[in-house]
């Protein structure tokens, strides 16, 4: 008898652990379709969303497509074989993905588009506001000058992101453009976002204008580091410049002055978003129906679909503690060379 | 006579680069002839151009390098990586010896490259298409995508920035030592061609030398007159032009004097008549490989100072800079005929198209075009050119 329920106990256990957890219904199960996941940035999504998904009592399987299309595909196909609830996915192709998603849809899966916009309108776009990137970058600059010769250093041409970025700044700087307060006195795109290519291109815009430039809207730190270089060579280094993502170079500049502001994306928030995405999903809520929904219709197919979308943190020199406490950045790193002018987080 | 001091290719090369300068100069309203903007051209071209005279050679041996964009990525990285992260940021050393270590990397690079074509038989085209991914990514991986930066005051003055230049004195100076070893280069040719028996006639050697010389004078003249931010104190030659110029110097006489370089030319002009009097084919083209790395190395060296920081898209899409002022230089993609020199004006030519076209203005798509168009158009020229001759 004893020695029969043991079996049956084990039997069971057996089941149990063999079962897809999807027909378990015991636990949610998130799983994670990566583009590349060499790549630091989504070492650090990764662990906001683990975090999150463990105070839920949730799972995360993973895969990783290795900048590969054919392996994304394949990847997915076994996360939905292994039995997932909710599938959130960075595509390395945001066309090329769209067979793979509607595969997941066709099981009852739910799809999170995470961080890359996936055009379909039954995914859920879960990202950073690349819009809000751009306001974040004019809105420092404007408020410390409001007025005068502005450049423009835009992204790559052919990065939808880029895109984004210069809608973000122009819906910021162009009533000052009309009424004239603000002339911008050049632009350029930055092929590929090379610094080095914008380093050359501002140098010379410079030359162009004289050095009458009192601002410049750099689209990331890559950029503005390119740009710092060329102030920097005409002795004109300190006057405004934007950037985003937070890199620790450009944080370093923040600290000496040099840049104004960085709209800094903590991936980490973004994975914790995406859990709770994940879990409300998962649960009975209807897609239109999940917390600070909003429907985004900004790709360049103009496809409508629900989305939350995070506003970048805005780091200047006054808030410099954010990205230290937030453990993005060691004090050291940020404060190499900071003599004069000391921001908090230096002292 | 004209056709005696400079070759017909050379004049046409230097034609087409005025016609440019003038027709910007009037377009951005004045801009484009001024000390500032010829500083920046300068500094700007240095990259471009050190890589083209080591493309030289590559043509010319009827082979190409794709991976020269990738290599002075992954060696500005590794540069920064020493520099910034893993040697002490206050030691004198620091920045001798890191740059040092992106050379010899770029020699590995170069040796990588060269003895898959030169030993393995591989295309150059497959192998260096190969490298392009090879040396970008693990320029990725040497920091995991982040921007390295800053590097040592001491280091950045190879970028030309503001404190990158020689001072009007020095730069007079090193004007005066130049000339001088020019003008003893020129009497030691002169006595050899009186030798061999046929010299060029002593007016027209002087006509040359008196055009050199004016050209250099003219040169510091301008490079002088740009003066430091705010102050009345001229920049003088910007450190990445002296390199350039050492570079050239370094190159022209590897490819004119040197059996090495006449061992590139007959390589190109047929391989296997060249293997059947006994030139060593394949030991040649291994070594032109390094010597392009090197050279990839040394352009790095001026891309990151110039930044002042290291980022894993330094020189993304350079190669095509590179191969195109070689081509429009004049160096032929059929092999055995070009010069060092020739590269070195056509890198001038696309960056004056360049920067010219943002001094009036032009989005990057166009600028695009007309770098298309005038390369097209340069081969023809040079095809018509070749076939008078």
């Amino acid at each position: 008898m004893q020695r029969k329920q043991t079996i049956k106990a084990a039997l069971a256990g057996f089941l149990l652990f063999f079962m897809p957890p999807a027909i378990a219904h015991a636990e949610l199960v998130v799983g994670m379709s990566w583009a590349n996941y060499q790549e630091e940035r989504w070492q650090i999504d990764e662990r906001g969303l683990q975090e999150a998904l463990s105070e839920m009592g949730a799972t995360l399987v993973t895969a990783d497509a290795q900048s590969s299309n054919a392996r994304q595909a394949s990847d997915i196909s076994g996360l939905i074989a292994r039995g997932i609830d909710v599938l959130a996915i960075v595509a390395w192709d945001s066309e090329a993905i769209l067979p793979s998603v509607e595969q997941a849809l066709a099981e009852g899966i739910p799809v999170i588009a995470y961080e890359r916009q996936i055009e379909h309108p039954d995914v859920f776009y879960v990202a950073f506001n690349p819009i809000e990137v751009g306001r974040i970058q004019a809105r420092e600059l404007v408020a410390v000058q409001p007025e005068g010769r502005y450049v423009i250093i835009k992204g790559s041409p052919t990065d939808q992101y880029a895109h984004y970025v210069l809608t973000g700044q122009r819906e910021i700087i162009d009533p000052f453009v009309a009424d004239g307060r603000i002339e911008i006195v050049g632009e350029q795109w930055t092929d590929g976002w090379v610094p080095d290519r914008a380093q050359a291109n501002m140098e010379n815009i410079l030359t162009a204008t004289n050095d009458e430039v009192d601002a410049v809207l750099a689209s990331n730190d890559g950029t503005a580091g390119g740009v710092v270089a060329a102030l920097t060579s005409v002795g004109l280094d300190g006057i405004p410049v934007s950037g985003q993502d937070g890199d620790i170079a450009a944080l370093n500049r923040i600290a000496l002055g040099t840049q104004t502001v960085t709209a800094w994306k903590d991936a980490r928030e973004l994975g914790r978003l995406a859990a709770r995405v994940a879990a409300e999903l998962a649960g009975d809520t209807a897609p239109g129906d999940v917390t600070d929904r909003i429907v985004w219709d900004l790709g360049p197919n103009g496809v409508a679909q629900d989305a939350v979308v995070l506003p970048p943190v805005t780091v200047t020199w006054d808030n410099l503690d954010v990205v230290i406490d937030a453990g993005w950045i060691s004090q050291g790193d940020l404060c190499v060379g900071v003599s004069e002018n000391v921001p908090s987080a230096c002292r | 006579m004209f056709k005696s001091i400079l070759s017909a290719r050379m004049l046409s090369l230097l034609s087409l680069l005025v016609l440019i300068a003038v027709v910007f100069h009037v377009l951005s309203g004045g801009l484009f002839l001024t000390p500032r903007n010829l500083y920046n051209l300068v500094v700007q071209t240095s990259v471009v151009a050190v890589m083209a005279t080591g493309m030289t050679l590559v043509i010319i041996t009827r082979n190409i390098d794709l991976s020269v964009g990738s290599a002075l990525g992954l060696v500005g990285m590794v540069i920064a990586l020493f520099q910034i992260e893993l040697f002490p940021a206050e030691a004198a050393w620091n920045w001798p010896l890191s740059a040092a270590i992106g050379i010899a990397c770029g020699a590995l690079i170069g040796a990588w490259n060269g003895a898959w074509i030169a030993f393995g038989g591989i295309p150059s085209f497959v192998v260096t298409l190969g490298g392009l991914l090879i040396f970008r990514g693990l320029a990725f991986e040497t920091a995991q995508g982040r921007t390295l930066a800053p590097f040592q005051e001491t280091y950045q003055v190879f970028g030309g920035g503001l404190n990158g230049a020689l001072g009007e004195a020095v730069s007079w100076w090193v004007l005066v030592v130049v000339l001088a070893l020019y003008a003893a280069g020129e009497f030691f040719i002169h006595r050899r061609q009186i030798r061999i028996g046929h010299a060029l006639p002593l007016i027209l050697r002087a006509l040359r030398m008196a055009m050199v010389a004016i050209l250099a004078i003219g040169f510091v003249f301008v490079m002088n007159a740009y003066d430091r931010p705010r102050t009345d104190i001229g920049r003088g030659v910007p450190i990445p032009a002296l390199i350039l110029l050492v570079t050239v110097l370094v190159m022209e006489f590897i490819a004119r004097f040197t059996t090495f370089g006449r061992y590139a030319y007959a390589i190109g002009g047929d391989v296997d008549a060249a293997r059947l009097v006994g030139i060593p084919t394949r030991k040649t083209v291994f070594w032109i490989y390094v010597l392009m790395g090197v050279l990839a190395a040394v352009a790095a060296v001026i891309a990151t100072a110039r930044l002042n920081a290291g980022t894993s898209s330094t020189g993304e899409l350079l190669e095509l800079s590179v191969i195109a002022a070689a081509v429009i230089g004049g160096v032929s993609l059929l092999g055995g005929r070009g010069t060092v020199s020739g590269a070195v004006i056509g890198a001038v030519i696309i960056q004056s198209l360049d920067s010219g076209m943002v001094l009036v203005g032009a989005s990057s798509s166009v600028r695009m075009i007309a770098i298309g168009v005038i390369l097209t158009l340069a081969v023809y020229i040079d095809k018509r050119l070749s076939k008078e001759a």
